[in-house]
C-alpha cells in the first residue's frame, strides 16, 4: 500500500480526518496492496488488512459471555469476525491504548460482526490515551466495524475515545427487521488530539428502533468528528430513530465538526435528530460560582454532568465507574 | 455589615453598549436586620443583586461596596459566597445531570475549604438535609433530581431557600423569591427565611410587591427608582406603597 492509496480530506467521508495526512512520513507501515476506495473504505481495508493479519473468528453460542480484547503500541493489529449465536447474548469490550511508545503508529483493527435473530450483543470500545495533555502523539487508530443483525436481534454499543494524532472508531450497521439498536458515545478532544466517531446504519427492514447519543468536548487545539448516517430504505417502514449528538467546546480554538445526515425513503417513520456544538453556559457557571464552587470546578461539574448523560444503563458498574474516572482526570478534577 | 456607598454600575452585553443602570446607590445594612428594596420594574434591583455577587457582565464604576469592614468588589463570586453572601436567584438555573444533594454537598465543601474548615461528613449532611427539606416541605425523592430541571417555579424557589438552610449564609439576598409563589407556599418559604433571621446575619429583600413583607417583616424599606435610592423608611413604607403605588415617590428620580 502507498500514502497515496490512503484517503484524505479530499474524500468526503475523510475531509475531517485526513488519513493521509496523518500517516505522511511513516509509510514504513503501511502494509497491503492497491488503493482504498474514498467511498467504501471500511470492507476495502479489512480486505487488505485481513491477509496480513491472517483472520480470527469468534463464535458466541451461550447466553451471557463476556469476550474482551486489548491493543496497545507495538501490535500489528487486529482483524476479526465475530458471530452470536441466535438467541445467544455477549459482551464484548475492546480496549485501545496508545499511552505507550510509539513503536508502531497505526492501530488498525476490523472486525465483522453477526447477532443472529433474537441475539444480544453489547459492545464496548475504550480508546484511552494517557499521553501528556498538550504532547503530541504518533498513534493512529483506526477501528472499522461491520455490524450485521439478525430479525428482533439487539446491539447496544458505547465508545470512550480520547483521541490520538488521528483516532477513527467506525461502525456500520445493518439492520435486520425489529432489531434495537442503540450507538452511544463519548469524545474528548484534548489538546494535539483528533478523535472521530463515524457511523452509518442501515434500516433495511420493518420496525427496527435506533437510538444514538453522542456527547463530545474539544479543548484549544483538539479535533472531534461526527459524522452519523441514518439510511432508512423502502422497506424499513416504522423506523423508530433519533440521532443526537451534543459537543462542547471548552476553549478558543478548539473545532467540532459533525455531520449528521438522514436519509429517508420509507413513507411511515419516526426520524429525529439533533446536533449542537456550543460553549459551557456562563449563567450556569455562575449559579455553582455564586454557591461557592470555584470556577474550574463549577465548568467541570457542568461538563461532566454533560458527557455522562450518554453513558447507557446497561453498563456495568465497573466498567462505568472506569469511565467516569477517566472523564474525571481528563476534566482534571480529583475523583 | 454590608455598606454600600454611591455605588455606580453598568451592565456590559456580550453584543451591545454598556449601560449604566446603579447610578450612586447607598444603603447600609446593620448586622440582625432585614432590610427590604422595592422598586419598578427597571430600577436596577436585579442589577444590584448582580452587583453584589459579582457576575460576570456587571461592572463597578464608582463607589464602594464593603462587607464585614472588607472590600467585596474585587472578590471571585465564590469567595463572595465563602464569605457568606447568598444570592436566592429571581429566576434559578437548571443544572442538567447534578443531583440536587450532589451539588449541595459540593458547594458546602468548596465554602469550608476556602474558609479553612473541615468537609461535612456525609451522615452529618444527610441528617442537615432531612431537617431542612422537612422544614420546607420538600419531597426527599426531589433533592435526587437534576438541580431544578423540571420543576415548577415554585419548586425551584423552594429549592432556593432549602439551599440557603443548607448552606446557612451570613447575608442573603433574596431576589423576587415571592414571584411564582401561591400563599401557602409563600407561607412555608417565608418561615425558612425567617429561621436564619438572627444577630449575628442580615438580609436584603428585592421585591417588586408587599406581599413577601408581610411574611418577611422588614426592619427598613427603601425605594429603589433609576439606580439610585429614593426614600427610605419603615416597614409602613411598603403599605403605603402598595397603596398609593410607585408614581408620588419617583418625581425627580
Amino acid at each position: 500500500m502507498q500514502l497515496a492509496d490512503l484517503p484524505s480530506r479530499r474524500s468526503e467521508p475523510w475531509k475531517w480526518s485526513d488519513l493521509r495526512a496523518a500517516m505522511a512520513g511513516q509509510e514504513t507501515t503501511l502494509i497491503g496492496t492497491g488503493p482504498i476506495g474514498g467511498d467504501g473504505p471500511i470492507a476495502a481495508f479489512a480486505e487488505l488488512m485481513g491477509d496480513a493479519y491472517g483472520p480470527c473468528a469468534l463464535v458466541v453460542e451461550a447466553p451471557g459471555e463476556t469476550f474482551e480484547s486489548r491493543m496497545t503500541e507495538g501490535d500489528a493489529g487486529q482483524y476479526g469476525s465475530v458471530v452470536v449465536r441466535a438467541g445467544a447474548t455477549a459482551v464484548m469490550i475492546e480496549r485501545i491504548d496508545v499511552s505507550g511508545s510509539s513503536l508502531r503508529p497505526m492501530l488498525p483493527s476490523f472486525s465483522r460482526i453477526e447477532v443472529e435473530p433474537g441475539a444480544t450483543l453489547h459492545r464496548m470500545v475504550l480508546q484511552v490515551n494517557d499521553v501528556a495533555a498538550g504532547v503530541a502523539d504518533a498513534a493512529i487508530v483506526l477501528n472499522e466495524v461491520v455490524v450485521v443483525l439478525g430479525a428482533g436481534s439487539t446491539f447496544r454499543q458505547f465508545v470512550l475515545g480520547e483521541g490520538a494524532k488521528l483516532a477513527r472508531i467506525e461502525v456500520s450497521v445493518d439492520a435486520g427487521e425489529s432489531a434495537q439498536i442503540e450507538l452511544n458515545g463519548v469524545y474528548l478532544a484534548g489538546s494535539k488530539r483528533h478523535i472521530d466517531f463515524t457511523s452509518r446504519l442501515v434500516h433495511g427492514a420493518a420496525g427496527v428502533k435506533t437510538q444514538q447519543l453522542v456527547r463530545g468536548v474539544a479543548r484549544k487545539g483538539g479535533r472531534g468528528v461526527f459524522q452519523g448516517k441514518f439510511l432508512v430504505e423502502r422497506a424499513g417502514q416504522k423506523a423508530d430513530a433519533d440521532m443526537q449528538h451534543n459537543a462542547l467546546l471548552l476553549e478558543e480554538g478548539a473545532e467540532i465538526f459533525a455531520k449528521p445526515e438522514l436519509e429517508i425513503y420509507a413513507d411511515d417513520v419516526a426520524c429525529a435528530h439533533g446536533n449542537t456544538s456550543g460553549q459551557l453556559d456562563e449563567e450556569a457557571i455562575f449559579y455553582l460560582r455564586q454557591r461557592g464552587i470555584p470556577h474550574a470546578e463549577a465548568q467541570a461539574m457542568i461538563t461532566r454532568a454533560f458527557l455522562i448523560e450518554a453513558l447507557p444503563e446497561w453498563m456495568d458498574e465497573t466498567l462505568r465507574g472506569e469511565i467516569e474516572t477517566r472523564i474525571d482526570r481528563w476534566l482534571g478534577t480529583p475523583a | 455589615m454590608l455598606e454600600l456607598t454611591n455605588l455606580h454600575a453598568r451592565v456590559v452585553p456580550e453584543d451591545g453598549p454598556a449601560r449604566e443602570i446603579i447610578k450612586g446607590l447607598s444603603l447600609a445594612v446593620p448586622a440582625g436586620e432585614v432590610h427590604a428594596i422595592m422598586g419598578p420594574n427597571g430600577s436596577g434591583k436585579s442589577t444590584l443583586s448582580y452587583v453584589l455577587t459579582g457576575k460576570h457582565g456587571y461592572e463597578v464604576t464608582g463607589g464602594t461596596a464593603i462587607f464585614d469592614g472588607a472590600d467585596l468588589l474585587g472578590l471571585a463570586p465564590e469567595l463572595r459566597a465563602a464569605k457568606g453572601l447568598f444570592l436566592s436567584f429571581q429566576y434559578p438555573m437548571e443544572i442538567a445531570g447534578v443531583p440536587v444533594m450532589t451539588f449541595v454537598r459540593a458547594a458546602m465543601n468548596s465554602q469550608r475549604k476556602t474558609r479553612g474548615e473541615a468537609e461535612v461528613s456525609a451522615p452529618e449532611f444527610l441528617k442537615l438535609s432531612k431537617i431542612a427539606a422537612a422544614k420546607l416541605r420538600i419531597d426527599p425523592e426531589m433533592l435526587k433530581r437534576p438541580l431544578n430541571v423540571g420543576f415548577s417555579g415554585g419548586e425551584k424557589k423552594r429549592l432556593e431557600i432549602y439551599q440557603m438552610l443548607m448552606l446557612e449564609p451570613r447575608f442573603m439576598i433574596l431576589d423576587e423569591t415571592d414571584s411564582g409563589l401561591d400563599i401557602d407556599a409563600l407561607k412555608v418559604v417565608a418561615e425558612g427565611v425567617n429561621a436564619l433571621r438572627g444577630p449575628g446575619r442580615g438580609m436584603l429583600v428585592i421585591t417588586h410587591y408587599q406581599r413577601l413583607l408581610d411574611y418577611i417583616k422588614p426592619d427598613r424599606v427603601h425605594i429603589l427608582s433609576a439606580g439610585r435610592i429614593v426614600k427610605s423608611g419603615g416597614p409602613d413604607l411598603a403599605l403605603e406603597l402598595e397603596k398609593s403605588g410607585y408614581d408620588q415617590f419617583l418625581k425627580g428620580g
